[in-house]
């Protein structure tokens, strides 16, 4: 799967979640997302990937659980758990397998994003980790001067603000120095930019895009 | 010729708050500086119009010039500079801006188009100079607060800086991690030449390294030299005696009780060398 | 006071393992917590203030287990300053700031009002009750966050890492601060690296590697092994280190400049006077 091109993994996602909105069937659903497990397994992810499906697929049997509830119609529900699952599990694929590096290179090469942008998409994946970190370490710093929202809706929302005011104020501090460290390092010409690793398509690609594109045209035809 | 020079260099980020006010200073190539000072004296903004991005990025008004290995700065663009100076700003963990240790070094030769074959050498080349070898394939956020400042400095060195500037880099670390940062800087500028110049509030912890130490306060520049020249003259004007280390504290105090005169003292083992030989030749004396 | 028995604590990331520490704080006392970075000390003092609990062992106040105690009660007898007063100023006014704390434990309006102008007083931020936070100097942020502390009348303040990116004008200033808070009956504990520093404030150590305590005794013993220093990663006061050199020259141990100062100067002094009668004779 790492050997695959970004664009072709981004293609496959978008395939994907269009095969997960057309596909009606319990079966045809359960092909697709045992196909991507497979995927998983050959492209030898890590085990904090697993770790990450495994709540997705709790999170998914509670939602199923909950429609049942509703109009207890166990194969609707099946149907929409799956139905996200497969979704999901395609953006694990695309996440887990390729670097953020080579996908805005193929954002910027193949789409022809302005570099810029496809820089803002990753690093905000880059600072999310980071962001969460910072939100824990407020409410810490809060919590041992007594902070712990309680009481209504409206009580709770005025003593979050000790948390959200400092947090917002260091988002802002923070990417200024981003900013500022990313004009330091020369950051910005695209005229002169290169890209450390190549990202063009390969046999391979071209072979899973024609694949792709058959499978999706028949799917539509078989509908309409 | 000198690596940076200031000719009458003031700053504002709004007027008419000077936070830099007429300094004219000069820097040697190959030298290790240390710019010293309480806070609020306009270190950091001098390591930054050392980079460019005063004015370039911040704006404001300036007056006077600053020249980096010959170029006006304000005449010139932070990338042009970016290629002779290498900065690691306070909050370094900000500068890291990708997932892995190998990309963060390759994104610095990316923006200066470098082929992708010579990326992959530079990498290797960098990453040795500053211990990470074998750490290419890290994630950044799995790396310690030092492992993180070696890094941001393995990104910047990558691009072959003439001049290294440095505010506050030692923060975050402990003495081990300190003092080891210190000798990796101080090897940079022995073996590679590189001018270093660094913001740090405990002298006694670059005392064995630097060359020249930079006393500013309130925007103005009070006294520049040797750090011999510059620790005695702050203990003789009553200047920002605070920071004066134990070190010399100790040789300003003896050589004031006594009336002697010891040689500069740049670690406790010449301490120890130059006093115990005084101590000796009274022995002797007394015998 | 607070006590720790067996704690033990485990985390993702080994850096932050706590193995088996036990240790009591008394009354009144100036403790300083030491050790390389990753070696627990933060963690440890986390523990006290219940932001973590022990997967094993037990912590104490005054008595009763911590067991259920949350931070957010714990404010009231244990102060934390936090190293980065960034991530808790919120005000607009730095009176705003400190009552902020009183205010959350239930203090009354009364109350509030004399805890509030007794902290600003004890850190010296009186003339900047009015101030903007955000527009003070490092220094003075980090006063604000111990004022925060005091006001909500604490019996313990823990200090992690003070004087780490502070100038040298804000760690005297700092110092003062901290011995006259200890002089007022605060017990302080202080997360630090800065060994100049704990030799003019603390009595007592803990020194803490890979997780466990490896020293507990006053600063006097602390220093007394070198070897052992440099295997905590701890670096020696420069007079201590000068002095231990020279006292083949009948200068004794210390860990104060002037102390050490005054003694090699009356050696070279008391020759001196010698060398001047005997020329005289």
């Amino acid at each position: 799967m790492q050997k695959i091109a970004p664009i072709t993994k981004l293609a496959l996602t978008i395939f994907v979640t269009i095969w997960s909105i057309v596909l009606q069937s319990l079966p045809a659903l359960t092909a697709l997302i045992v196909c991507q497990l497979i995927l998983l397994a050959i492209a030898k992810v890590g085990s904090s990937v697993y770790k990450g499906i495994a709540s997705l697929f709790a999170f998914a049997a509670i939602l199923a659980g909950m429609q049942y509830a509703i109009n207890s119609d166990l194969l609707l529900a099946a149907i929409t758990a799956s139905k996200m699952i497969a979704m999901t599990l395609v953006f694990f694929i695309l996440l887990a397998t390729t670097r953020m590096q080579d996908l805005s290179a193929a954002l910027v090469l193949q789409c022809h994003i302005p570099y810029e942008y496809a820089f803002m998409l990753t690093a905000a994946l880059r600072f999310i980790p980071d962001f969460l970190a910072e939100s824990k370490a407020i409410q810490e710093a809060q919590a041992c001067r007594g902070y712990s929202p309680q009481g209504n809706v409206l009580q709770r929302f005025f003593s979050y603000m000790a948390v959200i005011k400092p947090l917002v104020l260091k988002a802002v501090t923070k990417s200024e120095t981003m900013a500022l460290s990313l004009e330091l390092r020369g950051f910005g010409s695209r005229k002169t930019r290169s890209f450390k690793n190549n990202v063009t398509l390969a046999l391979q690609d071209y072979a899973m895009l024609l694949s792709m594109i058959l499978l999706t045209s028949y799917l539509v035809m078989q509908i309409y | 010729m000198p690596a940076i020079t200031l000719q009458n260099f003031s700053y504002a980020y709004n007027h008419p708050k000077k936070v830099l006010d007429n300094i004219t200073l000069s820097i040697e190539t190959g030298s290790f500086s240390v710019i010293l000072g309480p806070s609020g004296a306009g270190k950091t903004t001098l390591c930054l119009a050392v980079a460019g991005a005063v004015p370039h990025y911040f704006g404001g008004s300036s007056a006077g010039k600053v020249y980096v290995t010959g170029i006006h700065t304000k005449e010139s663009s932070m990338q042009q500079l970016s290629l002779t100076v290498g900065t690691v700003l306070q909050d370094y963990e900000t500068q890291l801006v990708t997932m892995t240790v190998e990309e963060e070094v390759a994104f610095s030769l990316e923006n200066m188009g470098i082929a992708p074959q010579e990326i992959t050498h530079r990498v290797e080349e960098v990453l040795d100079k500053v211990g990470l070898t074998g750490y290419e394939k890290q994630a950044v956020t799995d790396l310690s607060g030092g492992q993180k400042q070696r890094l941001v400095l393995a990104s910047v060195l990558a691009t072959n800086p003439k001049i290294l500037v440095l505010d506050e880099p030692t923060s975050a670390l402990d003495p081990e991690g300190t003092h080891s940062l210190y000798k990796l800087l101080s090897d940079l500028n022995k073996e590679h030449g590189i001018t270093i110049l660094v913001v740090e509030h405990d002298i006694a912890t670059v005392l064995p390294y630097a060359d020249q130490f930079i006393l500013l306060e309130n925007g103005q520049l009070i006294f520049n030299g040797t750090p011999e020249k510059v620790l005695s003259y702050m203990a003789a004007k009553q200047i920002f005696t605070e920071a004066i280390p134990p070190l010399w504290q100790l040789k300003l105090m003896i050589e004031e009780l006594t009336a002697r005169q010891f040689a500069s003292w740049h670690t406790e083992e010449e301490a120890i060398a130059q006093l115990s030989k005084v101590l000796e030749e009274e022995a002797d004396k007394n015998a | 006071m607070l006590e720790l028995k067996n704690v033990y604590f485990s985390y993702k990331a080994q850096s932050h393992d706590i193995h088996d520490v036990s240790l009591r704080i008394n009354p009144g006392e100036f403790l300083a917590i030491v050790g390389r970075n990753g070696s627990g000390k933060t963690t440890l003092t986390r523990l006290m203030m219940t932001l973590k609990k022990p997967t094993k062992g037990e912590l104490f106040f005054q008595g009763n287990s911590l067991a259920t105690a949350t931070p957010a009660r714990m404010a009231h007898h244990i102060g934390y300053v936090f190293q980065n007063p960034d991530r808790q100023i919120f005000h607009d006014t730095v009176a705003e700031e400190v009552a902020y704390g009183p205010k959350q434990i239930g203090c009354t309006s009364e109350q509030i009002k004399t805890f509030v102008s007794q902290a600003l007083e004890v850190t010296g931020l009186s003339p900047l009750a009015s101030a903007y936070p955000l527009s003070l100097s490092k220094g003075q942020k980090q006063r604000l966050t111990i004022a925060s502390a005091l006001a909500m009348q604490p019996k313990i303040l823990i200090l992690d890492e003070p004087t780490s990116g502070q100038d040298a004008r804000e760690r005297a200033q700092l110092l003062q601060l901290l011995l006259k808070l200890h002089q007022q009956g605060t017990t302080i504990l202080l997360v630090t690296h800065d060994m100049e520093f704990l030799s003019s404030c603390a009595q007592r150590a803990i020194v803490m590697k890979k997780g466990q305590k490896v020293f507990d005794g006053t600063v006097t013993e602390l220093f007394h092994d070198t070897n052992q220093l440099a295997d905590w990663g701890l670096i020696e006061p420069a007079a201590l280190k000068i002095s231990r050199q020279l006292a083949a020259f009948q200068v004794s141990q210390t860990t104060s400049i002037s102390e050490l100062g005054d003694q090699v100067a009356n050696r070279l002094r008391r020759n001196d006077d010698h060398a001047k009668n005997s020329t005289h004779h």
